[in-house]
């Protein structure tokens, strides 16, 4: 059903709307939490959650795009979720991404402290927005879904190696951006 | 942690990125870059349109690689090309058989090179000297003394020439004209952090009888050599093989001229790269 179609069934209030979106973008969502959280019953839990979130954002909002409103729920729902764990329940494939991060962020440099997410999202927002779009792509299933390099090697069809040596130039490019944009100290 | 905020931070971007990375479809992306929203509303009409069009008709060879995208655009599909003969300087071309557009980027660096290996039969062209264009049109010249019968008969041996690829930004394009491209192969020289589009292509030219001139077909091999961080092409072209002249591209050696060029520095934004035209 097209997005249109299931933002009407929220603001009609109809529970359709919940099934139409699992039916419709289910497997997205499931497979962002997944990434992210070991548990399936986590997983079942967290996706459940962003649906219920949806269902009590949507009427007033009317997002431009229902997928990457719901995902974006269900993902920081699973990041909510890790941090309330015990350090030795740590998500292995978490950690790698944050691993990665740290180039863009080195140890010896701080984010200035009274910086808002939002500013540096809004940042990454322009970061992006410069890239191509194979990069974008590269990026974001790398940095946002946390998928496996193997899986978007997969997607892709370029080799994992290169998928490597892509997203270590990609670090390295958010650095010097971000610090063009005066965003690390 | 200053990584755990980055991640969350991304959590906050905007979601049409996360919409358009939902499935690997690179003809497709719906998000526009920064710079792409500046563009006259003719040419975004134009170029979607083109694009719409090729994609609907199915006959195109759309590629793309992680630097390089490339295509083959719509018979008719117009370019304003950098042409220096023309009494403005541009000529207005269709029918173009590639067209390959590079990322985005600010500034480039403008470099040169130098050969740091040629054919045994090209010697003579060898030099220390740094540049950004080199021709061996002239070995294949049977009336100059410099002729080789080597390259006899043929359109140009070798031609190397460098580009920066802000002036290929919003639309701007590396173009053939004339010679029909083969399969196009995607490399990475990790070493040289270079990305790599190879191709084999092919020109009739039909006979002049006038000047009592034959029929002729003539083939080529072409190397473009993409330095993304950097902002700059390379692009190496000739009738010597591919085995040579990827060992001409290997053996390249590079430097900065110390300028740095904008989009703006470029008065056209469409250049043909086709061997031995103009």
């Amino acid at each position: 059903m097209e997005d249109s179609k299931i933002l009407d069934l929220f603001f009609e209030r109809s529970e359709q709307a919940i099934r139409e979106l699992d039916s419709t973008y289910g497997a997205a969502v499931k497979k962002t939490a997944g990434n992210l959280l070991r548990d399936p019953q986590d997983v079942e839990e967290c996706v459940n959650d962003a649906y219920l979130g949806v269902w009590n954002s949507i009427p007033p909002q009317r997002p431009e795009s229902l997928v990457g409103y719901v995902c974006r729920i269900v993902r920081n729902l699973a990041v909510s979720r890790l941090r309330s764990e015990t350090a030795a329940k740590r998500n292995s494939s978490l950690d790698l991404v944050l691993e990665e991060l740290e180039d863009c962020i080195p140890a010896k440099t701080d984010v200035e402290g009274e910086l808002e997410a939002r500013e540096l999202a809004r940042a990454i927002d322009r970061f992006l927005a410069a890239l191509s779009y194979p990069d974008r792509y590269l990026f974001i299933r790398r940095y946002w879904f946390a998928d496996p390099v193997s899986e978007i090697a997969a997607r892709t069809g370029f080799r994992e190696n290169r998928i490597s040596v892509r997203l270590f130039r990609l670090r390295e490019k958010l650095w010097k951006h971000l610090q063009k944009e005066g965003l690390l100290a | 942690m200053n990584r755990e905020k980055l991640f969350s931070a991304l959590g906050d971007i905007d979601p049409r990125y996360v919409a358009e990375a939902l499935r690997y479809a690179p003809g497709e992306a719906a998000a526009p870059s920064e710079r792409s929203k500046h563009m006259k509303s003719k040419r975004i009409l134009s170029l979607a349109l083109a694009a719409a069009l090729i994609l609907a008709l199915g006959f195109t060879a759309y590629g793309l690689y992680l630097g390089f995208e490339y295509r083959r655009p719509a018979a008719e599909e117009t370019f304003s090309i950098h042409w220096d003969d023309s009494p403005d300087g541009t000529i207005t071309w269709s029918d173009a058989k590639l067209a390959v557009t590079l990322p985005e980027l600010e500034e480039s660096r403008e470099i040169e090179f130098r050969t740091g290996w040629l054919p045994g039969d090209m010697l003579s062209l060898q030099s220390e000297d740094w540049k950004q264009y080199f021709t061996a049109e002239r070995l294949s010249d049977n009336g100059n003394s410099a002729g080789v019968p080597a390259y006899r008969g043929t359109m140009q041996p070798l031609q190397i020439q460098t580009y920066c690829s802000t002036q290929f930004n919003q639309g701007g394009a590396l173009l053939l004209l004339y010679q029909t491209p083969g399969d196009i192969r995607e490399e990475h020289w990790d070493e040289k952090n270079l990305d790599v589009l190879l191709f084999h292509s092919s020109q009739h030219c039909d006979a002049v009888p006038e000047y009592n001139i034959p029929a002729r077909d003539y083939e080529f091999d072409n190397i473009l050599l993409l330095n993304q961080e950097e902002g700059w092409v390379v692009k190496l072209v000739g009738q010597i093989g591919e085995e040579q002249l990827r060992k001409v591209a290997e053996n390249l050696e590079f430097r900065p001229t110390g300028n740095t060029l904008r989009y703006e520095d470029f008065d056209s934004h469409f250049v043909f790269f086709d061997a031995g035209v103009g």
